[in-house]
């Protein structure tokens, strides 16, 4: 669903640089525009250079940069900080890249409300930084915390590892300003916790990645910061062990733990290399989960460990092991959060797949993974965030086949794996997004859903200038 | 053999701030945890228990009562005991009175073949309990220790790391060791170790069970002081280089730098 676009030329560039500056407009100058033609997702494979990078400091004038472009037919691929992974920030159609990178304020942490007020372009890790100072917490924890930009996490419905406690990051917007693609600044929610009267446009805006609108101003709800946490690390010596041990752990620890990751052999192995460190039970692991609870005390976290610890044992780990102090919760989750970068230090040329499913077919869709690894002869390490049902499947490029061989080869894996996962009663991605990667799984696995999305995006974007060519 | 391996309770933080009134570091509202320099220490003897038979090793902390959680820590790593020298008279002890008291210590428990201590503790940032320690009981000391070569009952030889390269060190026993970084990976306690760690007991050592020389412990017998104690000034004077001419900038720049002797 795209346009015909119009091309951009010096005189809309003057415009540009009358409405956010001279130094805010970039054009014509390659070496600084390719920074901005390529995210996380496949680097160079999937890169497209922009016409112009324009980085607004204000939604007004990114409302009068969207009302330019809707004068002139441009596309506008609004950015973050580049860390997504499946394409939505790449402008594939040219045009106008909106870079977000200098909204990066944080308004205002009213503790009596519990409310942050952020700009889009905030690192994550900043504001949890921040809020921590005041005892808050925002509980968002992408992988790419300490890189990703807030509007980013919000425009994917962004994921990571504590979802099973608190939920994606659409759980903690209160409310959202954004310029819309047909041109107005509107404000959705705001500093309040509940709303009955009517549509409930957050949740419209929230993983729309740039379709509908560009996101000025974020609302995010806030809680006390939880006190200690213990990490236990749990080899298994099959998946299926590890995998049903997740439900039964969280059941008879009768406490909901912060995060449970699983990481697989093949992952263990490159992961440990690149992190120059071991885990126990290399050799004979197939899986391992990394299980995370918080307490208030010292006592109360040993109580639950030793819940979880004595459960886990029962029911097939080979051992578990206690991180109760910085160094050794830090050696277990390097592993996990440096997964695709120690892939990556391996094969550069690495995607990273993205499915959900229920938390009971993760081994149905493991055993799917490993079929079609079979079939192409290629390895494919897995990691992902067990108690939610997301994994992440890697396929590795074989040596010699050459790259671009390998982008048609790695698309159709993914895909296949991805379909896998919307028949099992999942998602083709739990918290990456479609970007322009996986656009063509939706009309597929959520037809109805499809047509109506279309509908939203005609009202919001009637002349389809917002991120053209991402999930539609 | 018998094993000693000293360890401490250091804040958990990477940033300690100091009181500049009083020149000693901000202690309250900080977590504790074993000086993660130490687990090299622990991890080092653990791995000899596992090696040689009939090997035991003893953990020996020297702080306020809430440093039983590192000797259990030190336990639930593989050490089978822990030993809290603890006393109100200990107090302010600088690194000497610290080493005295832990050399009554080590003298009550009836000597060692090894003690192992970490390279420093990441508060003090000293480095000199150890080597002090060594002085008091007339033990050889063998500093930043990276691999042990050979061992046996009567020595022992190691591997130092020491600017530009190794030094291959033998000295007899008993010996003090204080280990580096790169001698292991500290194992991550199991669920067994913990439950051990758990239920163990910690005895206390206190001034009169040591009969210690009152006159050589905590502040009072400590015969250094902290004067004063302060951040470094950082000061910089930025250049930049003006020039469109991008040749042109880099001929100044290289020709600043051999201005300043830096190239």
């Amino acid at each position: 669903m795209t346009r015909e676009y119009q091309q951009i030329d010096e005189g809309l560039i003057k415009e540009l640089r009358k409405i956010s500056g001279e130094k805010a407009v970039i054009y014509e100058d390659k070496e600084q525009l390719s920074a901005y033609a390529k995210d996380e997702a496949g680097g160079e494979y999937y890169a497209h250079m922009p016409d112009a990078v324009v980085k607004p400091a204000s939604a007004e004038e990114i409302l009068s940069i969207v009302k330019l472009a809707n004068k002139y037919g441009i596309p506008i691929t609004p950015r973050g900080a580049g860390s997504g992974l499946s394409g939505a920030a790449v402008p594939i159609y040219g045009g106008i890249v909106l870079s977000l990178e200098r909204m990066n304020n944080i308004i205002e942490i009213d503790k009596t409300n519990m409310v942050a007020v952020v700009e889009p372009g905030v690192v994550t890790n900043d504001l949890c930084k921040r809020v921590a100072e005041e005892g808050l917490y925002y509980a968002g924890y992408p992988m790419s915390v300490e890189t990703s930009f807030i509007g980013g996490n919000v425009a994917t419905n962004a994921g990571g590892s504590k979802v099973i406690k608190y939920g994606n990051t659409g759980h903690h917007v209160l409310g959202i300003e954004t310029v819309l693609g047909y041109g107005d600044i509107v404000e959705f929610g705001g500093k309040r916790r509940k709303d009955s009267s009517g549509y409930n446009f957050i949740n419209i805006m929230v993983g729309s990645e740039g379709t509908l609108g560009i996101f000025t101003k974020i609302y995010l709800n806030l809680i006390p910061l939880p006190g200690k946490t213990v990490d236990l690390l749990i080899p298994f010596r099959s998946l299926d062990e590890a995998i049903a041990n997740v439900a039964i752990t969280i059941k008879e620890s009768s406490v909901l733990p912060t995060a449970v990751e699983f990481i697989d052999k093949i992952s263990v192995e490159l992961g440990s290399r690149y992190n120059n460190t071991t885990l126990p039970y290399q050799e004979e692991a197939t899986a391992y989960l990394i299980v995370q609870f918080e307490g208030r005390t010292k006592k109360e976290l040993e109580e639950i460990y030793e819940k979880a610890g004595k459960v886990s044992l029962e029911n097939g780990a080979i051992d578990v092991f206690i991180a109760d102090n910085r160094t050794f919760s830090e050696k277990i989750w390097r592993i996990r959060r440096n997964w695709l970068e120690g892939l990556k230090a391996f094969d550069p040329y690495v995607p990273t797949g993205d499915v959900v499913v229920p938390t009971a077919k993760i081994p149905d869709i493991m055993e799917f993974i490993q079929k079609t690894s079979k079939k192409y002869s290629v390895t494919i390490p897995v990691a992902g965030h067990a108690a939610d049902g997301n994994l992440h499947p890697a396929p590795m490029k074989p040596q010699k086949m050459p790259p671009k061989e390998w982008m048609k080869v790695s698309e159709e894996i993914l895909k296949e794996i991805a379909l896998a996962a919307a028949r099992l009663g999942g998602a083709v991605s739990g918290e990456h997004g479609i970007g322009f990667i996986k656009k063509g799984l939706l009309p597929v696995t959520k037809k109805k859903e499809f047509e109506l999305m279309k509908i939203i995006k005609e009202d919001f974007d009637p002349n389809y200038i917002m991120n053209p060519g991402k999930l539609f | 053999m018998k094993i000693a391996i000293l360890v401490k309770q250091v804040p958990a933080t990477d940033k300690v701030k100091i009181n500049k009134e009083t020149g000693t570091m901000i202690r309250e509202n900080l977590e504790s945890e074993l000086n993660p320099l130490d687990m090299y220490a622990v991890e080092e003897a653990v791995r000899l228990k596992e090696k040689y038979e009939k090997t035991k090793v003893i953990a020996i902390s020297m702080g306020p009562p809430f440093a039983k959680d590192v000797l259990k820590d030190a336990i639930s790593m593989g050490a089978d005991e822990g030993y809290l020298v603890s006393d109100r008279k200990f107090g302010g002890a600088d690194t000497w009175a610290t080493a005295y008291t832990l050399k009554k210590a080590i003298e009550k428990l009836g000597g060692f073949d090894i003690i192992f201590t970490g390279e420093r503790a990441t508060d003090g940032e000293t480095g000199q309990v150890g080597p002090s320690l060594a002085t008091q009981l007339d033990l050889p000391i063998l500093t930043y220790v990276s691999k042990i070569r050979e061992l046996s009952n009567e020595s022992i030889v190691v591997e130092r790391t020491i600017e530009g390269g190794k030094e291959v060190v033998s000295s007899e026993l008993p010996v003090v060791l204080s280990v580096v970084k790169e001698i292991n990976e500290p194992r991550i306690p199991n669920f067994s170790g913990k439950m051990k760690a758990k239920k163990a007991e910690i005895p206390t050592l206190t001034a009169k069970d040591l009969d210690v020389d009152p006159e050589k412990i905590g502040l009072f017998g400590s015969p250094t002081r902290v004067v004063n104690v302060y951040y470094p000034k950082m000061t910089r004077k930025g250049v930049i280089i003006k020039s469109k001419d991008p040749e042109a900038a880099v001929d100044e720049l290289i020709k600043f730098l051999k201005e300043k002797d830096i190239i």
